[in-house]
């Protein structure tokens, strides 16, 4: 870390001017990425991840509605070379329903958390950058949502809307949970509001939405980006619960939850129908905790809580 | 210290309101209508008319919310029968929404408050002992642990523990508070509780231990602990007396935003383990379409929600007298 800052700009004066200082200098992004690869955890929780999402989308892919072929013929069967987890209690393909899960349940949790990133950074960098009134109005409505029961009202708003529809849920989760997004970015941006680099854009005259969107928007994304990871967590859990309680994507269409919400019915003859959805959300769960974590210590290193 | 509360309080009622227009408009635009469970063939239009103006469904919606929220508020008053009529009538059994929560809130409290004493008492020497003992095997262990507790979700985590201890070891029961015609006698409820506090408790000490833990840590640091070791004091001393008093001031913090969901309950661990509380009672309203129920439910997770922000930060003024309102 230390080699990253110039020892020689701090006592410059005329007798060294000619030492030349030949330190490679980083940019920002090149300094987290150092940072971010020496957390071994971080780097496993992200290679994980990225093994998930690859399989998600491969697998359904390449074969297609495979996932919802029933045998009857072969309910509960065991494993073999095309299906390595074995069949469930229809004969449905463990493993590629397995994969069609996990591809509908990321897809979830990633476009929630797109919502969740449009909605939050919209209201939070409006309200940081123009303050008075529009920030009191703001985020007089931030704290509404976050005094809504969520769970509650995203079992509400799907059960209402379309029980079993991933856009309701979708939109469900998305609509509820920018809060902590939208925070984070007015805080951000009430800092940056008078910072020299933004009064210079602005005597340079840039317009709001550039300033914005150019200037301010990239040196508020590092907390952001936190978020988001753990809010894709998030939504695949919250996506399990409403299947578990009866709103989720209903089969023949698989997804994490529904595959777990099946299986209670044969936990007794059957317990690892239960085990793999379950260890897949897990994992899913752990990766982006540890993943959110890395990205904070190496976005910002004063942020790093010791231990 | 009052007229902050009271200020607090004041500042409650616009986001009280906000809640009340955002969950009325959800009511509101769900598709289909409050009568149509009378369309039967038998029902004739005349009557389904009748119905639409009884309930006030032909006035304006601004009308409609502004009769609604005038009379939510008016908790106190009674019908000639003595039912409570303020926050209107249940669809499903058309009894008196206020009686039907009230009678909940006692199971409610009593799962949630045991299992947040549990919490705390696990988590507190938990936390304290991977702080003290920082890198060690002990810390580690609880770690591993915490991060695996949170990252379970709570319905895998109840089902497991109803599968492992109430199917598989038959050891504690499936469903419900009391047994069905036995006794409601204490042990009878406790060996009811012992599942669903388990399930809640497990995931509440994941986070707590952690908390508590980077708390104690952060004190471990400051000087005056630092003081009190070079003066001589035993660790034990130091450790108790000195550093866990200052770490407990943010777990106070958490506590008060904790109480709250005493009363608006947790819909998932209730609707598991059947408990009677009111996190059942919403979730059954919501299948049932029960908008009035619906309605009053989010009003309490709402209000819950602000009472626990502002008791959270009352106790932080009481543990901690550096801070002043």
């Amino acid at each position: 870390m230390d080699s990253t800052v110039n020892p020689t700009l701090a006592h410059r004066d005329d007798a060294e001017i000619d030492e030349v200082d030949l330190t490679p200098v980083r940019t920002y992004w090149q300094m987290v990425r150092r940072r971010f690869l020496q957390n071994r955890l971080a780097v496993v929780a992200f290679i994980l991840l990225a093994v998930m999402i690859a399989l998600a989308i491969i697998v359904p892919t390449v074969t297609g509605d495979a996932y919802q072929k029933t045998s009857l013929l072969n309910p509960n069967g065991s494993p073999t070379t095309t299906a390595p987890l074995g069949y469930d209690d229809i004969g449905e393909n463990t493993f590629l329903r397995l994969m069609k899960a996990l591809q509908t349940s990321l897809f979830i949790g990633f476009a929630a958390v797109s919502i969740i990133f449009v909605v939050g950074v919209s209201i939070g960098s409006i309200a940081g950058y123009f303050g008075g009134w529009i920030d009191n109005v703001l985020m007089r409505l931030v704290d509404v949502v976050l005094s809504l029961p969520s769970l509650f009202l995203i079992i509400m708003l799907v059960a209402f809307f379309g029980t079993g529809n991933a856009w309701v849920i979708i939109f469900a989760i998305g609509l509820t949970s920018w809060t902590t997004a939208a925070r984070l970015v007015r805080a951000a941006f009430l800092s940056l509001r008078e910072a020299d680099f933004v009064q210079a854009a602005r005597a340079l005259g840039a317009g709001r939405f550039r300033i914005i969107t150019r200037h301010m928007l990239p040196s508020a994304l590092a907390p952001i980006l936190v978020a988001c990871t753990l809010g894709v967590a998030d939504s695949v859990v919250t996506e399990a619960a409403l299947s578990f309680l009866g709103f989720g994507i209903s089969p023949p269409e698989a997804s994490l939850g529904n595959m777990m919400t099946n299986a209670i019915n044969f936990m007794v003859r059957q317990p690892m129908l239960i085990i793999y959805p379950g260890v897949t959300l897990i994992l899913i769960v752990l990766a982006a905790s540890f993943l959110g974590d890395g990205l904070r210590d190496a976005l910002d290193p004063r942020q790093r809580v010791e231990g | 210290m009052v007229t902050y509360v009271i200020r607090r309080v004041i500042q409650a009622i616009p986001i009280l309101i906000g809640i009340a227009i955002i969950s009325f408009l959800i009511v509101h635009l769900a598709p289909g209508s409050p009568i149509d469970k009378f369309r039967t063939p038998r029902v004739s239009t005349e009557q389904l008319n009748n119905l639409i103006r009884m309930y006030g469904l032909d006035k304006s919606i601004p009308e409609q919310f502004l009769s609604w929220i005038s009379s939510f508020f008016q908790v106190w008053k009674t019908d000639n029968q003595g039912h409570f009529i303020a926050w209107g009538f249940s669809f499903t059994d058309g009894r008196p929404i206020l009686e039907k929560v009230v009678e909940r809130i006692p199971a409610t409290m009593l799962l949630m408050g045991t299992a947040l004493a549990t919490t705390v008492v696990i988590a507190i020497p938990v936390g304290v002992l991977a702080a003290v003992k920082q890198y060690s095997i002990a810390d580690k262990v609880i770690t591993v642990l915490a991060t695996v507790g949170y990252a379970l979700p709570s319905y895998w985590l109840g089902i497991m523990l109803l599968y492992i201890f109430a199917i598989d070891l038959n050891l504690f029961p499936l469903y419900g508070m009391h047994t069905l015609g036995g006794s409601d006698d204490l042990p009878d409820l406790a060996w009811h509780m012992v599942l669903p506090v388990a399930s809640l408790t497990i995931q509440s000490v994941a986070g707590w231990s952690r908390y508590m833990r980077a708390s104690m840590l952060e004190v471990m640091r400051q000087d005056y602990i630092r003081t009190a070791r070079a003066k001589g004091l035993p660790p034990s001393r130091v450790i108790t007396k000195h550093a866990l008093r200052n770490a407990l001031i943010p777990i106070v913090t958490l506590l008060g935003l904790t109480i709250p969901t005493l009363l608006s309950g947790a819909v998932i661990t209730e609707a598991i383990f059947g408990w009677p509380g009111l996190g059942n009672m919403g979730y059954q309203a919501v299948i049932d379409r029960d908008y009035p129920l619906v309605l009053a439910f989010v009003m309490i997770g709402g209000a819950m929600v602000i009472l626990g922000n502002l008791i959270a930060d009352i106790l932080y003024a009481v543990v901690d007298p550096r801070i002043k309102y």
